[in-house]
């Protein structure tokens, strides 16, 4: 079954290499080649294959077009689909807007610096240098014998210690 | 009278309208494929079974191919020469099953052919003398290159030219030619030394196929 001219092989078994010499196609082993390519097909596979290609499932398609979609109207699908973007497009931006993440985060805080290397930090303790001298109340002036009560005032007949405060400055 | 929006809703809701037509073209679309494989299912067949060497495994290919081109019918329309086409696709189809089913004992393999084979008007011994040279030949087919390998055993099959086989190789025709020659030659060599040592064929093919990949290199 030669169907093809341009093939080199000839029928007789024998063919003409590149190098113009012949060579014999059994002791290139194509005669097992050409035999096994020569055996003929198992009957009924055709109407197998036919029925397996019946059974096999069809392409799947979550949208049908209708026909007057799929050929001429091609602008129809063009704004079909821009309409579908802009919805989906809306939609984003207006969740987008409401929510509005980063004025949370307009002003951050700082987180305190951690001073020290073991992870310690110093509490907010300022250090205060003693090239100071602290404030020092001077003791106020002592009237003479304001504090000092006669040892004898409590005896009996003694002026009573308020009325000695009193009338000591009149005294004055 | 209607509008386009109005028309297109109708067009949409209405699908008793399109159903017709899809059910035509679904219906030509099945024509041409059970055309094709009636025309091309035996070729393909043969294709397969000279690479796989089991005849279940080659009409799974077939099937297969088949079922690859129901799902890409919609280009069938672009192609040129639907025989190189559907021999392009089974043999990649089987050349990747090949791959995989490496660890399959090629005694497998022998068993099959000698079931397949023709053995009319042979005798017991002449038929177990043949399946001897037939393991001896795929023997040293399995041990040539495998670019050498694979235009060796396209150029078996009588229908198909050289630009054919380059075209289902997706190489050039010189290629094919100089590919054909180097596989021819390295073939005899390795058969010649399998006839004069017979018992120590697989040395033979692996030191011709040490000799073939440093030729290839030295190109």
């Amino acid at each position: 079954m030669n169907l093809n001219a341009d093939n080199s092989l000839n029928s007789s078994g024998r063919e003409i290499g590149q190098s113009g010499q012949e060579i014999d196609r059994a002791s290139t082993g194509e005669d097992t080649l050409r035999l096994i390519a020569s055996l003929a097909a198992p009957q009924g596979l055709e109407e197998r294959v036919r029925v397996a290609l019946r059974i096999a499932p069809r392409r799947g398609r979550v949208l049908a077009w209708p026909l007057a979609l799929r050929t001429d109207a091609a602008w129809v699908r063009a704004t079909a689909a821009a309409a579908i973007v802009m919805v989906v497009a809306g939609g984003g931006w207006g969740v987008y807007s409401h929510i509005q993440p980063w004025q949370a985060v307009k002003n951050p805080a700082i987180p305190a610096k951690v001073g020290s290397v073991g992870g310690f930090s110093n509490a907010d303790a300022k250090r205060v240098p003693q090239t100071l001298q602290p404030p020092v109340l001077s003791a106020p002036p002592k009237a003479a014998g304001q504090h000092q009560l006669p040892k004898k005032a409590h005896k009996k007949g003694a002026v009573p210690v308020a009325q000695t405060l009193t009338a000591t400055p009149a005294a004055k | 009278m209607m509008s386009t929006s109005q028309a297109i809703c109708a067009g949409w809701m209405d699908f008793e309208d399109t159903a017709p037509a899809d059910a035509v073209r679904q219906q030509a679309d099945e024509a041409a494929l059970a055309a094709l494989v009636d025309q091309y299912a035996g070729a393909l067949y043969r294709v397969a079974f000279s690479v796989l060497r089991n005849a279940s495994d080659a009409e799974d290919a077939v099937q297969e191919a088949f079922l690859r081109v129901l799902r890409h019918r919609d280009q069938l329309d672009e192609v040129r020469d639907h025989r190189v086409w559907l021999i392009r696709i089974v043999w990649n189809i089987v050349l990747d099953r090949k791959r995989r089913s490496k660890t399959r004992p090629e005694t497998d393999d022998v068993a099959e052919l000698a079931r397949v084979l023709p053995s009319k008007g042979l005798s017991a011994e002449q038929v177990a003398s043949a399946a001897q040279h037939h393991a001896q030949v795929l023997a040293c087919v399995e041990q040539l290159p495998e670019k050498e390998r694979e235009v060796l055993m396209l150029s078996a099959f009588d229908e198909l030219s050289s630009v054919e086989i380059a075209t289902v190789l997706g190489i050039t025709e010189s290629s094919v030619r100089s590919r054909l020659f180097r596989a021819r030659n390295l073939m005899a060599g390795m058969l010649n030394h399998t006839r004069g040592k017979t018992k120590e064929l697989e040395p033979s093919c692996a030191t011709a196929k040490t000799a073939a990949a440093a030729e290839e290199e030295g190109q």
